[in-house]
């Protein structure tokens, strides 16, 4: 077997974008010489290394964890139609980070990510426990309970914009819309530890996770132990979602959206789906945010992009997909 | 001995009684088909066999008590096939077949010599040309053989089927009863629930008679156990006993 062509298409697909968003702009980088560019001290030096480089990062990293978060747990529950949104995972995650804001202050960001990941824990809980019918999860009362948990944090996260300060107020609804022009390399510290942590633990679990999506007694009788197995899939799921999430805001569509891509051009075997997603991921995020950046005269958030492009291409893929489905 | 004894099996589901002190003994090699009428409890002996449920009494294979071992270990030794499986995602045949080496590959992914025994054993079960197929566009019968051909790549000591033969024609049916015979001829014990009493007494050396909430009405060889008068108890139905060329054969009695 050689080196399948798909696979050089998805390790150089990330790359070839990330150079595509370094280059483009608002304002015009000299790339004459790349010398001056990275020493030099010049405003070309700090917009290219404290601009433009961090939030190329943050994007992929937040798309890579979405991807992969996606299809695990589309994959494990059996369900192609959940993703860290569709279960609360994301909307738990931005009351956390909110909540730690309206408390502990917008500049904590230490204490963000531990509260946006404990609530994305509570949420997806909330989630799973609702929809738990006979010890399985069907894959309706799946989508519902999500949908139900979803709106009451993002009802919770209304309530704090009010009951804050108002210069509060204004720090976490700008952080609310999903976007990633604000991002630093702190926010890159920050967020970066967990995300890989989920990313890498979800790989590890990519055949454990395939023989889950066959049922719970069959992966039971193949020497599986479901419970316990499947609890860490969603813990890995919710901290890498939570992580990014802490520091970007709700960018929606994108943990549905990717694993959906990938689906369509891999196919549906963990073992390829998921690191395919991770590539996928990272460049649906990349190309967002550079319409994002420089379709209009001024910036347009990221999510909402991704949920103009994510809407209609889902409802393509659905389509495409419908027999395969079921 | 070497092969399944299970002693004094008991489950219930909370007040209710599914199987009551359900005991057999079954060498290595031989088959035991399970019988009884619609929701009698056969499917939840089968899965106290293997320990999917908890139940009282003891499984020993080849000596060893069952529930001192852990999920992996158990699932060397035995496999199962279940009498429903709806494919969510479209996998390939083999990827399907291959999941049966779970057990001894832990969070490995299978290798090409476990992609080989998993293409061996479709062809063994007769479907290795589907094995670069989606199993989602499998009929009902190819599925199941899949299903038959990850128990064997399993390489159990057991092998359980929850209906082997249900929602197959003719054909298929005694094609599927025909390869466990194969594989009980390696030395697989292989315990499965039939509905055909029939074709249960053509295919296994002893049977198990079930009736309502698990009572167990008869056990041991086909002709001590299928008699007009346990068949009665359990069916209601009036039977003919006739022989032919050493075997023997069932029928409802229709008038009188």
């Amino acid at each position: 077997m050689g080196f399948p062509k798909y696979k050089a298409a998805l390790i150089f697909s990330p790359l070839i974008l990330l150079i595509l968003y370094l280059s483009v702009g608002k304002y015009d980088l000299s790339f004459d010489s790349l010398e001056q560019l990275l020493f030099s001290d010049s405003i070309d030096r700090t917009i290219f290394l404290n601009v433009r480089l961090p939030r190329a990062v943050e994007a992929m990293i937040f798309g890579a964890s979405m991807g992969i978060s996606g299809a695990s747990l589309q994959t494990t529950l059996r369900n192609p139609l959940v993703s860290p949104y569709f279960l609360g995972i994301s909307s738990g995650a931005a009351f956390g980070a909110a909540l730690s804001m309206a408390i502990f202050g917008y500049k904590n960001f230490f204490l963000i990510q531990p509260s946006a990941i404990l609530f994305a824990l509570v949420a997806v809980s909330l989630t799973l426990g609702l929809s738990k019918f006979r010890g399985q999860f069907s894959p309706v009362s799946l989508v519902l309970s999500g949908m139900i948990i979803s709106a009451l944090f993002a009802g919770f996260l209304s309530l704090i914009q009010i009951l804050v300060e108002p210069e509060k107020t204004q720090a976490i609804v700008a952080w609310m819309i999903g976007r990633l022009y604000t991002i630093t390399w702190t926010d890159v510290k920050v967020s970066a530890p967990l995300a890989i942590l989920g990313i890498i633990g979800l790989l590890y679990f990519r055949w454990r996770i395939f023989v889950l999506s066959m049922g719970d007694e069959e992966a039971r009788s193949l020497g599986i132990n479901v419970e316990r197995e499947r609890l860490m899939i969603i813990l890995l799921a919710s901290i890498a979602t939570a992580s990014v999430v802490s520091v970007t805001g709700i960018i929606g569509w994108v943990c549905l959206i990717a694993p959906h891509i990938t689906r369509f051009l891999v196919g549906s075997d963990p073992k390829i789906l998921l690191p395919a997603s991770i590539s996928v991921g990272a460049s649906f995020m990349l190309l967002a945010d550079m319409i994002s950046r420089t379709i209009w005269s001024f910036e347009i958030p990221v999510g909402v992009i991704t949920t103009i492009i994510g809407a209609p291409l889902f409802l393509y893929l659905m389509r495409r997909a419908q027999n395969e489905w079921r | 001995m070497s092969g399944v004894e299970a002693v004094d099996l008991c489950f219930s589901y909370g007040e209710m009684m599914i199987v009551r002190q359900a005991s057999f003994e079954l060498e290595a090699g031989e088959i035991l088909s399970i019988l009884g009428a619609n929701g009698c409890g056969k499917t939840t002996l089968l899965k106290c066999l293997n320990m999917l449920l908890k139940p009282e009494g003891r499984v020993l294979v080849d000596n060893l008590d069952l529930r001192t071992l852990n999920g992996r270990d158990l699932a060397m030794l035995m496999g199962y096939v279940p009498q429903i499986h709806s494919p969510d995602f479209p996998y390939r045949v083999v990827d399907v077949a291959v999941s049966g080496r779970t057990p001894r590959l832990g969070f490995s992914i299978p290798s090409e010599k476990d992609y080989d025994l998993a293409r061996k054993a479709l062809y063994r079960v007769g479907v290795g040309h589907l094995a670069d197929k989606f199993y989602t566009q499998l009929s009902g019968g190819e599925l199941k053989l899949v299903l038959i051909a990850r128990a064997l790549v399993q390489e159990p000591k057991v092998l359980l089927l929850d209906e082997p033969t249900s929602h197959l024609d003719f054909k298929n049916r005694v094609l599927v009863l025909k390869i466990l015979r194969e594989i009980s001829k390696e030395g697989i014990s292989v315990i499965m629930s039939e509905h055909d009493p029939n074709l249960a007494s053509l295919f296994s050396d002893k049977v198990l008679l079930m009736m309502n909430k698990g009572e167990i009405v008869g056990y041991g060889h086909t002709k001590e156990v299928l008699t007009p008068e346990n068949i009665m108890k359990v069916y209601g139905l009036n039977i003919e006993v006739f022989e032919r060329e050493g075997a023997r054969y069932i029928f409802p009695k229709l008038r009188g």
